[in-house]
């Protein structure tokens, strides 16, 4: 007997196709009548929308603009790559002498190995033989690059290809990953630090966003490359993300002594892409990658709390990032709610605490707007999602969690540095 | 192919895309012209105002050049694609809106037991249906949009969603059953 799914797909097909009509597609399937009649209708009621268009103007004006962004966006990544990725012929456009410095300065810091080895070495892997050659040729770039922003771009590439060597080697040789995600926290710091060095302020943050950008960017590729890899190898890409976030929050502090609306903005983008994430792996039933999603959004949004505290110690008006700390706890709450209902029984105290982080950040908001006499028609207290039962909800409101906040596999610190060590997500809460 | 209703056929789509994946601009903004209207329309039937759908449909061919590296051929057509990805920054857009979120559990937690016959009496305006349409689960809503907005067929949906055609048939079923019940508390 069909089912009844199929029944009413093929009827509906049948219908709008004009070769049956409602009662004849009824009468042929007596024993789902019932049923079937009121989903009948209304599929047949859902009529496509009239053919609404965008006006030519803005057709005109999106079309260009998307073409600016595409050639920006193809010009930095010109920028943005190694120089034996761009070749000895595009070298010699730029200038035969430099280029011929640099094959110079390759030979001699290689010691022996030809340039045609260090050429090669461009696609070595962790595990190969090459693979310290190439090492050794981004640090003659490292040497031959003198100004700021073209070392921290230089240094972003190079996480670029950390992230790239992974990917490949998950299937080549996964237990050389640990060595691409040691060379990614390596680069990783080296560029928040060269920001840092940066004298211009002006530069310094654009720098600090820039790499705040790049590493959120990185944490959606390294979600899809974990979605891809066997059980045994997503430890180790678990702990490149957490090595990321550690460099998210460290670009932002730097950010945010200059521009904590900026950085503000930044974190609560990244901390929605890691609740989205979480929604996502509990819908899987993946419950560990739930788990440790949950733990990096509890990071962030600890962190958007100290951005808010730090500006108000240092005598600025905090209202814009109380208020943006505020309203997005709505919307929060409404997917943990979600991710709560997904959530097998033994895991829900996970979705409670990042609830906790949350109802936090939110009272710590509404403290700031109330002081400066900005609470407008922000709720008070937060308002927590259905599926929650009364009992669970007093705790979170009242910060009594089953278990304590610092327990193990806790939220890292919120001002983690990438300097913690690739395994460590770092413990403890402020 | 359902999908696409416009004159171009799809290897012509198939060359613009292989084409832009290699890094081609000209050739991603022919796919911009063949496919904005109905991007648009996408967008615009689920946020109902100028503004959001222009600001929404840039944003999607934005996110698209940003990710076509990744594109893979499947049985679905280009299109389909790019509503997946207008589909997630909808989505994104109502989350990071609160006052214009969709989603109201409470409206279809209760249930509800209407004869057919009280179905039949009703009359179901498009503004409500759309309105039931956007308060369904994201999953239920993508699915229902897909087929009877979009006009997708099942393997075109089945394909760009990752599912059996089966199973797709089951999440409409589920979805119509839903938004039956949300149409009866409406009418009440």
């Amino acid at each position: 007997m069909k089912r009844i799914e199929d029944i009413l797909s093929q009827c509906i097909d049948d219908i709008k196709a004009g070769n049956t009509s409602l009662e004849d597609c009824l009468g042929r399937y007596p024993a789902v009548r019932r049923e079937l009649e009121p989903l009948l209708r209304i599929a047949l009621n859902i009529q496509e929308p009239p053919d609404i268009r965008p006006s030519a103007a803005f057709k005109i004006r999106a079309r260009v603009s998307l073409m600016e962004h595409i050639r920006a966006s193809q010009a930095m990544k010109e920028a943005r790559r190694p120089i034996f990725q761009i070749g000895i012929r595009q070298a010699w456009y730029s200038g035969w002498l430099k280029a011929a410095t640099i094959i110079i300065t390759v030979v001699l810091a290689i010691s022996g190995v030809g340039t045609g080895t260090a050429y090669a070495s461009q696609g070595s892997l962790p595990g190969d033989v090459l693979y310290p050659v190439k090492l050794g040729t981004e640090q003659v770039q490292r040497r031959l690059t003198a100004d700021d922003v073209s070392r921290v771009n230089l240094e972003l590439g190079f996480t670029d290809t950390r992230l790239k060597e992974m990917e490949e080697v998950v299937e080549k040789n996964p237990e050389e990953i640990p060595v691409a995600v040691t060379g990614y926290e390596k680069n990783l710091n080296l560029a928040i630090a060269m920001a840092e060095q940066t004298k211009n302020e002006g530069v310094q943050a654009n720098l600090q966003e820039r790499i705040a950008l790049v590493i959120s960017s990185q944490l959606s590729m390294l979600d899809e490359l974990e979605d891809g890899v066997p059980d045994e190898v997503e430890e180790a890409i678990s702990n490149a993300k957490d090595v990321a976030i550690s460099g998210h929050i460290k670009a932002l502090q730097g950010l945010a002594k200059k521009n904590p609306v900026k950085a503000a903005e930044i974190n609560m983008k990244t901390m929605q892409g890691r609740l989205n994430r979480a929604e996502v792996e509990s819908e899987r039933g993946n419950v560990r990658e739930m788990e440790r999603t949950l733990q990096h959004f509890q990071r962030l949004r600890r962190f958007g709390e100290e951005i808010s505290e730090d500006t108000r110690r240092r005598g600025y008006d905090t209202r814009a990032i109380d208020e943006l700390n505020a309203r997005a706890t709505a919307g929060q709450m409404q997917i943990l709610g979600a991710i709560y209902g997904n959530a097998p029984e033994g895991t829900k105290g996970a979705v409670e605490e990042a609830m906790g982080a949350s109802v936090e950040g939110h009272e710590q908001a509404v403290k700031g707007l109330r002081q400066q006499g900005s609470l407008d028609d922000i709720p008070e207290e937060p308002l927590l999602p259905d599926e929650i039962p009364d009992d669970i909800k007093d705790k979170i409101l009242n910060h009594e969690p089953d278990r304590p906040i610092n327990g193990s596999g806790e939220p890292g610190n919120g001002s983690g540095e990438p300097g913690n060590g690739p395994g460590d997500s770092g413990n403890g809460k402020h | 192919m359902q999908g696409e209703k416009n004159t171009n056929t799809s290897s012509d789509i198939d060359l613009l895309v292989e084409r832009a994946i290699d890094g081609d601009a000209n050739a991603f903004g022919r796919l911009y012209d063949m496919h904005v209207d109905r991007v648009y329309r996408h967008v615009y039937y689920r946020v109902g105002n100028v503004a959001d759908a222009e600001d929404l449909t840039q944003q999607v061919f934005i996110k698209a050049w940003q990710a076509i590296h990744r594109y893979k051929k499947t049985a679905s057509p280009f299109l389909a694609w790019l509503i997946k990805i207008s589909h997630n920054l909808v989505i994104d857009f109502y989350r990071s809106n609160k006052a214009k979120t969709y989603i109201d559990f409470d409206m279809v937690a209760s249930e509800l037991g209407s004869s057919p016959e009280h179905l039949a009496e009703m009359h179901f305006d498009q503004q409500q249906i759309r309105r039931a349409i956007l308060e369904l689960p994201r999953g239920k809503q993508q699915v229902v949009l897909m087929r009877f907005i979009e006009g997708f067929s099942y393997p075109e949906i089945a394909s760009s969603l990752g599912k059996s055609e089966g199973a797709v048939r089951v999440i409409l079923h589920r979805a119509l059953a839903r938004l039956r019940k949300i149409l009866e508390k409406v009418k009440q």
